[in-house]
């Protein structure tokens, strides 16, 4: 069992304290304006080649720049007190073990969380359970 | 086979005709009665007082409403069947080196040509009609430049290439993926799909002028090395990051600019960083 991941960018973060406008970072790329803009929401899967030159620009290394988040990070976080109880209520733990899944790594998931806890969290939380995990590819 | 060495001709199998005529008139046929039956109801309510006594018209004069509706079925189902005649007759298609040609149109008539380097992916679909005359459709899908914005955000291209009423749908994909293969680059990534010169304002047009510059900037990867580290053959890593093993070979070639994801992927199963599996150069 492992943690579904998504790309997040944190190259506004870092474009912003080189104060460097979007066009410009554009420009330097190679690419248009809209795709940095794209990247920056993080709904764009970009291209090994215009990873690097963003790296390269931004001089970070690209796994600072593009970090793997698992999704259930993001969806937890946006949660409120009164939901996340319930949530914990209905998979049967305790909201600190709930609060535990945006802490931790693939190796401990499966070491801490049975796999119908996490369907029960999936349903609590109204979504696809292979939204949020997948499962290993056999070998 | 046409004269021309490397291409391939052919035509719709007329069952074509006979799998929509079938169609239409089932589909049509529950309008058509439906629709007469509503009628025939509205009649009863407006001119009669129940179907015993009638109070306006008699009775039987509703009955018109289905020779009415029903004569207008049978005519545009002959007349469907005429224009799918001529369908027939005038859709040819061509498979060639550099691109796919489809003819059609009875009215207005289109020649539609689709470079290989534009196909993304070809559906065969087989549908409830399809199997009852074994008949297939063959659905090329392009990125076109109206689509590309769209299947950028949702995922959906529209078919361009649509070859329906198929006997032997199989031969033409063999035919279409062997063409391509041999004819067109790599898939281009979606990059390239993004930049179009007539798209971009003058801003954007020095971006693209930089990056057509940047061009010469290659990939250089040691997959192989990593794979054969970690004890892995090209098929094992392909089936453990989820890729055809033509991907692995692409990229190990040097010939494919992956994404990130897919990127991180390779890390992933290799235990590595990216900076290690591919530098650019």
């Amino acid at each position: 069992m492992k943690f579904k991941k998504k790309i997040t960018s944190r190259i506004k973060q870092f474009r912003e304290e080189l104060e460097l406008p979007q066009l410009e970072l554009a420009k330097l790329v190679g690419v248009s304006r809209q795709t940095i803009y794209y990247l920056e929401r993080g709904s764009y899967n970009p291209s090994l080649t215009i990873s690097f030159k963003i790296s390269e620009i931004l001089k970070k290394p690209i796994h600072d720049i593009f970090y793997q988040e698992p999704v259930i990070k993001d969806i937890l976080e946006g949660k409120s007190l009164a939901e996340l109880r319930e949530v914990a209520e209905i998979a049967g733990i305790s909201l600190e073990k709930l609060a535990s899944l945006s802490e931790i790594d693939d190796e401990h998931l499966t070491k801490d969380f049975k796999e119908d806890t996490l369907i029960k969290i999936a349903l609590g939380l109204g979504i696809d359970f292979e939204d949020l995990f997948e499962k290993e590819a056999e070998n | 086979m046409s004269k021309e060495k490397n291409s391939y001709k052919g035509s719709i199998s007329s069952s074509y005709k006979t799998k929509e005529l079938l169609k239409n008139t089932i589909l049509l046929g529950i309008i058509a009665t439906a629709g007469a039956f509503f009628t025939w109801w509205i009649m009863l309510m407006i001119f009669t007082d129940g179907l015993e006594k009638s109070v306006v018209v008699p009775i039987e004069v509703t009955y018109l409403v289905f020779i009415i509706v029903y004569s207008v079925f049978i005519t545009i189902i002959v007349l469907i069947y005429l224009y799918n005649t001529a369908y027939v007759k005038n859709f040819s298609y061509k498979i060639s080196e550099d691109h796919i040609v489809i003819k059609h149109g009875v009215l207005t008539k289109i020649v539609a040509t689709i470079p290989y380097s534009r196909i993304q992916n070809i559906n065969i679909v087989n549908g409830v009609f399809d199997r009852m005359f074994k008949t297939f459709t063959v659905k090329i899908e392009t990125a076109g430049s109206s689509a590309a914005a769209a299947s950028a955000k949702s995922g959906h291209v529209k078919p361009e290439g649509y070859i329906p009423g198929l006997k032997d749908p199989k031969t033409i994909e063999k035919k279409i993926k062997e063409m391509m293969t041999k004819y067109s680059a790599v898939p281009s990534s979606l990059e390239d799909k993004i930049f179009k010169p007539e798209e971009l304002a003058f801003d954007n047009f020095i971006s693209y002028i930089l990056s057509k510059m940047r061009e010469g900037e290659k990939l250089k990867t040691s997959i192989t090395e990593l794979r054969e580290k970690a004890n892995l053959s090209a098929a094992d890593l392909a089936e453990k990051v989820g890729v055809p093993l033509q991907t692995i070979n692409y990229l190990a070639e040097g010939r494919y600019n992956p994404s990130l994801a897919l990127t991180y992927k390779i890390a992933e199963v290799l235990h590595c960083k990216i900076e290690d599996l591919f530098k650019l150069v």
